[in-house]
């Protein structure tokens, strides 16, 4: 007969051993999370003008028909925030309550542009719904060509002096503020400033 | 641990099999990475440049020694001594580079999944394994052994290496903490 005390025993051997495995597990899923949770950035693809270089220089009409200077430098010193979006595009609509407040607690004076394309007809319903008719609210495709959008949401952050500072695919908060961050830090994107910052440890 | 649970065959068994398995381990870490381990070896800034190659041989060739060592049979404390040795030395080098305020270097001690920078948490580590190479070295006792022994001994070592393992990539996240706790990106 087997004594139950080692049978008892034997099990909560076999317990903690499993155990100090779940152990070793999680610590390497901190690790992993570790990597994940690396601040990351608006996208930066390969298209259109690059940080740094002079943005392309385009006359538009905003929403209620006054003519409208994108890329150009401008005399009062204010930047621009170019956001590309759609009305078809969800996360487009979670980020338009974030644009004016990111806008406004920038040290720098910002203009928001809201740019878009295709018939106003299919326009006129969201920005009635989003309150966006005293935004500079544009439909052009020439735009949209002009950088090379891609895909939405998209921001482009033009400084004063009429260059691309930042741009990229966003779909975050993160990503919004990552542009100004990536003007402030004077590099093209989060990415560039990580890699750098590996290169340098 | 009171001395007959230290002295009993079935923990010596088990500390003789998980010291060898330890440095079978660091040393194959090393071997596999010579180049990666000579540099943190140069990390360290105590040998001159032309000592750095023969060290970065001899210390993981010591430590299979070591291993071999831990796993014969009644070989007595010889093995076990000379690990804690080992242990003492990288802990005294670790503390002197520690001291000259090289903190940041890696200390060429860790296994895969980034560098261990010298830190108080791995002189505190070491010093644990010391005493218990320190507990390895003490003559074990004779019993008549049974079924459930054999399953002690075996889950004893796992759970050794298992915690080992758990500390050491608790070691590496910590450092990585470190480095991301900085200024890395601030979005204000």
């Amino acid at each position: 007969m087997v004594d139950p005390l080692s049978v008892s025993n034997a099990l909560l051997w076999l317990a903690v051993v499993a155990l100090s495995g779940v152990v070793l597990a999680l610590m390497r899923q901190i690790g992993v999370l570790h990597e994940r949770i690396a601040p990351a950035g608006a996208l930066l693809g390969r298209e259109g003008p690059r940080p740094g270089e002079a943005a392309p220089v385009l006359e538009v009409e905003d929403w209620a028909g006054s003519k409208l200077l994108v890329g150009a430098a401008d005399p009062d010193g204010a930047g621009t925030l170019l956001f590309f979006l759609s009305p078809s595009c969800p996360v487009c609509k979670t980020l338009l309550p974030v644009l004016p407040s990111l806008c406004a607690a920038e040290d720098r004076r910002v203009r928001l542009v809201l740019a878009s394309d295709g018939p106003r007809e299919e326009h006129e319903a969201f920005v009635r719904e989003h309150g966006l008719e005293r935004q500079p609210y544009v439909l052009s495709a020439a735009l949209g060509l002009a950088f090379q959008v891609g895909r939405l949401p998209y921001a482009v952050l033009i400084d004063a002096e009429g260059r691309v500072r930042a741009r990229g695919l966003v779909n975050t908060r993160e990503h919004l503020e990552s542009l100004f961050e990536a003007r402030a830090q004077g590099v093209a994107s989060v990415q560039e400033y990580r890699a750098r910052e590996r290169r340098v440890a | 641990m009171s001395a007959a649970l230290a002295a009993d065959p079935v923990v010596q068994a088990a500390l003789h099999a998980a010291g060898a398995l330890l440095f079978f381990s660091v040393a194959v870490h090393k071997l596999r990475d010579l180049p990666g381990f000579r540099a943190a070896l140069a990390g360290y800034g105590l040998l001159p440049e032309r000592a750095l190659r023969p060290a970065a041989a001899a210390v993981p060739a010591a430590e299979l020694a070591v291993g071999a060592g831990c796993l014969v049979p009644g070989a007595g404390p010889l093995a076990p001594l000379a690990a804690a040795g080992l242990l003492l030395l990288y802990s005294a080098a670790a503390a002197l580079a520690l001291a000259r305020g090289r903190g940041a270097v890696d200390c060429g001690c860790g296994g895969p999944g980034g560098p261990r920078p010298l830190s108080g948490s791995l002189l505190a580590r070491n010093a644990v394994l010391v005493a218990l190479f320190g507990v390895c070295a003490l003559p074990a006792a004779a019993r008549p052994l049974m079924w459930l022994d054999a399953l002690v001994a075996t889950s004893l070592v796992a759970v050794l290496a298992l915690l080992y393992a758990a500390l050491d990539v608790a070691l590496a996240n910590a450092a990585r903490l470190r480095e991301s706790g900085g200024p890395a990106w601030s979005t204000r």
